[in-house]
């Protein structure tokens, strides 16, 4: 007999996501995911003015705003023919660094630590560690308290099986404190080279606003030097204990196998070889990326405009009371293929022969350390690993970055916006592939069409009823208590949903 | 916790009450508030509407409080929709328990889907509805950032859902819950964390003709403006990068109301301004409202314009 089992809303990600199950003999055999927020960003962003792009998409949202800002100026780039001076491409790259390091410290600590890690243990906590302290006695005096929900927003969570190990539970705690100071300094690293974050201030096509002078280079330093000790210290060692203490996790939650990265993050100013290169790898075979083969099907989503469609044709018509759909994201496709986007894709197209052979090593490591196989990679643990590991290659390029800075060069190239013109801008989002599509006509937006990271990943099923990579994860997931489902909570958030981005 | 006692809390109302003015009337009131707050029980309740999260991210970024601090000592977030614990029915239950007990300060974020109320929804409830019950036992509600406050981005022209600020969509629905504005793309920190302690401590705080904090937006940036005196003596920058007057690239200080100038951004290590990019006007009421007003140009400097009067 089967139960349905709804995940709605699900929390700590970003947005509005709803997650709908169907259980049979306690494993999961169907399940729907559906982005349930539509704000109709394409639309509005026609008619403006094409330098209104990089802020308006920015606010598509407020976690990786920097990421849609670097794909706007990237496709306007193209559509201008124009290239930013180095100093204007690396300040660029060292604000979209700051900004992945702060969603991935965000994300396993903030966001999935919770999952894991038992808050409520603190209660017993009985050493000196000052901040751990003041946390065990702020818990018991809200048990004690008249409080609607005593130890809001720590408390109520599911009733389940968390970390056993109290010191373990201890320090992740103590680590959860410090990453909210981790992540407000990545915040701060970028605001240096943004005018402010979230929202960067500063991107414009050609480079940037903001000057690069030697104070900026060894500020941005110092903050580095600080998140780099937090990523080899605190971060990699927690995601080794998380996943030798859930070793089933690394059985679950895996997607459908097809990886899609478009590469970021240059080794130099301009340059093609990029710290996490660009590919495809569909079903275990390496190919090169060829954006032509992108489109986005809307056979189950709320649109009625048409389905198939590739981004510079694309359309977006809402129809909220479509019969048969059940979400706002569109179902992006590869030559029709599902695919996966992220730092675990990220991760596996890098590690294919001839792209990066440091970060092979590393992942090897990574997994010996753990007692575990490439194969498990595929999983919820692989892709918090795949995380993890990311930080500590990108705070290494940041550092060859600085290193490239010429204090007091130019940071922008200037230009003109042309009546007519296209260009795409690929880059990768702390989540994923990010692609913007702009067509220009009478120096006006006449198409904008965005594909985001967890339109990939969350996507609903597409017009062949071939469900997305997230809806397959699930399936076959074991739910041992349908009261308490948080092996579903797991997957769904080893992806690290945005959906405000997905839906746009 | 604070162990002050009730005649204690009483004490620091009449002084409170003397400092601000205000009639003897108003000490047990602000004393219970005092109190509420020093046991940690002054509940907030944050919702997400169309929104993009950045103001709650923005809010992590806070330097004056720290987040630990502020949820274990200034305030009980109750919910926070990318914070809580809470999952899937749990969720709803604690959403649902917190309405329920009423008297909280209710903090939204994004905008309504006025016209297309699917557009949005929460835990099978439409994000309208949702709102409309929250903020009929709210106390009083912080609409933060811009799209809450004003309509933002989601009620742009050309926008496909008739999207509306919380303040309008609640006027129309009859609720007269007082409202505060916040606005800012996003929200300052700063900015929401004076308004809700000040809130949870004493009261309203002293509001301009919108709702909007004096305190945070009283003055316009232009007024405070680090590049001042360069618009004094006319000195503009022609393009992106260029030191001078952000006026003829589009700069919207003369028409925005918000304390940035003086109160940079993550902590305090920059501003927008500051890093050479013109003011969007991301906290003015007008922010992004029309297709052909950009949010940048390079168009002005091309003409010969005269300086703004």
């Amino acid at each position: 007999m089967s139960k349905t089992i709804e995940l709605s809303p699900v929390t700590r990600i970003e947005g509005h996501l709803a997650i709908k199950v169907e259980v049979e003999d306690g494993k999961v055999a169907k399940a729907y995911v559906a982005g349930e927020m539509f704000r109709g960003f394409e639309k509005i962003l026609r008619g403006r003015d094409p330098l209104d792009a990089q802020h308006v998409t920015q606010r598509i949202c407020g976690v990786c705003p920097v990421e849609h800002g670097t794909a706007s100026v990237l496709a306007q780039e193209m559509a201008y023919n124009l290239t930013p001076p180095p100093n204007g491409f690396l300040a660029r790259y060292l604000l979209q660094a700051a900004n992945f390091l702060m969603s991935h410290i965000t994300h396993f600590y903030i966001l999935s630590g919770p999952d894991f890690v038992d808050v409520a243990k603190i209660a017993d906590y009985s050493g000196s560690d000052p901040a751990l302290v003041a946390l065990r006695n702020w818990v018991k005096s809200q048990i004690n308290s008249r409080s609607v929900v005593p130890g809001g927003p720590f408390l109520p969570r599911y009733a389940a099986q968390y970390l056993q190990d109290a010191d373990a539970n201890y320090t992740i705690l103590r680590h959860y404190l410090e990453a909210i100071e981790m992540r407000t300094l990545a915040h701060r690293m970028g605001a240096i080279f943004a005018g402010k974050l979230p929202h960067a201030a500063t991107l414009v096509p050609g480079g940037i606003t903001e000057k690069m002078t030697e104070l900026k280079i060894s500020e941005y330093r110092s903050g580095l030097d600080t998140l780099r000790d937090f990523v080899e210290q605190c971060y990699l060692p927690d995601v080794v204990a998380v996943a030798k203490a859930f070793p089933d996790y690394f059985t679950v939650g895996r997607g459908c196998g097809n990886y899609l990265s478009y590469g970021v993050f240059p080794l130099t100013a301009g340059n093609a070889t990029k710290l996490l290169p660009a590919g495809v790898l569909l079903e275990g075979k390496f190919q090169p990326l060829n954006p032509d083969a992108i489109a986005e099907e809307v056979g189950c989503s709320l649109y009625s405009s048409g389905s198939g469609l590739k981004p510079y044709d694309g359309e977006t018509v809402a129809a909220p009371d479509k019969v048969n759909a059940y979400s706002w994201l569109k179902a992006p496709r590869y030559n029709g293929k599902v695919m996966e986007v992220g730092p675990l894709a990220r991760v596996m197209v890098g590690c294919q022969d001839g792209q990066n052979a440091a970060l092979k090593s590393a992942v090897d490591g990574l997994l010996k350390d753990i007692g575990r196989e490439a194969g498990d990679l595929n999983s919820v643990l692989g892709r918090h690993a795949a995380r993890a590991l990311e930080c500590k290659f990108i705070i290494d390029q940041c550092d060859q970055w600085l290193d490239q800075a010429t204090p007091d060069e130019p940071t922008f190239t200037d230009f003109s916006v042309p009546e007519t013109g296209r260009g795409c801008g690929l880059t990768e989002a702390a989540r994923g592939a990010l692609g913007h599509w702009l067509e220009i006509k009478d120096s006006k937006i006449s198409n904008y069409q965005c594909v985001v990271p967890t339109t990939w990943n969350c996507s609903p099923r597409d017009d062949r009823g071939v469900p997305g990579t997230v809806e397959q994860a699930l399936v076959g997931l074991p739910i041992a208590d349908p009261q308490n489902p948080i092996e579903a909570a797991r997957v769904v958030r080893s992806f690290d949903p945005c959906l405000a981005c997905a839906v746009h | 916790m604070n162990e002050l006692s009730r005649r204690s809390f009483l004490e620091l109302s009449a002084k409170l009450c003397a400092a601000m003015g205000l009639g003897a009337g108003m000490i047990p009131q602000l004393a219970a508030a005092a109190e509420e707050l020093a046991a940690g029980n002054a509940p907030v309740l944050w919702l997400q509407g169309q929104s993009c999260s950045g103001c709650s991210i923005s809010l992590l970024d806070a330097e004056s409080i720290r987040p630990v601090k502020l949820l274990t000592s200034y305030i009980n977030l109750s919910f926070h929709q990318t914070l809580s614990t809470a999952t899937g029915e749990v969720a709803v239950a604690t959403v649902n328990k917190i309405i329920a007990a009423g008297g909280y300060i209710l903090i939204t974020e994004g905008a309504v889907p006025a016209g297309m109320p699917k557009a949005c929804s929460f835990g099978g409830e439409l994000y309208g509805d949702q709102l409309v019950r929250a903020a009929k036992g709210a106390k009083a509600i912080i609409a933060i950032g811009s799209c809450a406050a004003f309509g933002g981005i989601p009620a742009a022209e050309n926008n496909p859902t008739g999207a509306v600020s919380v303040p309008q969509y609640l006027k129309d629905k009859g609720i007269a819950t007082p409202t505060i504005l916040t606005p800012g793309c996003p929200c300052h920190p700063d900015w929401l964390l004076g308004t809700v302690t000040y809130a949870l401590k004493v009261g309203i705080p002293p509001l301009d003709s919108m709702g909007r904090p004096k305190a945070f937006y009283g003055r316009l940036i232009h007024d405070q403006c680090p590049r001042f005196a360069d618009y004094e003596r006319e000195r503009f920058a022609k393009t992106f990068g260029e030191d001078g007057c952000l006026f003829k690239l589009g700069c919207l200080g003369p028409i925005t109301h918000t304390d940035c100038s003086v109160r940079p951004w993550n902590g305090g290590v920059n501003s927008c301004i500051r890093a050479g990019a013109p003011c969007i006007g991301c906290g003015g009421e007008q922010f992004a409202a029309k297709a052909d007003v950009p949010f940048i140009t390079k168009k002005r400097a091309a003409e010969k314009t005269d300086k703004p009067a």
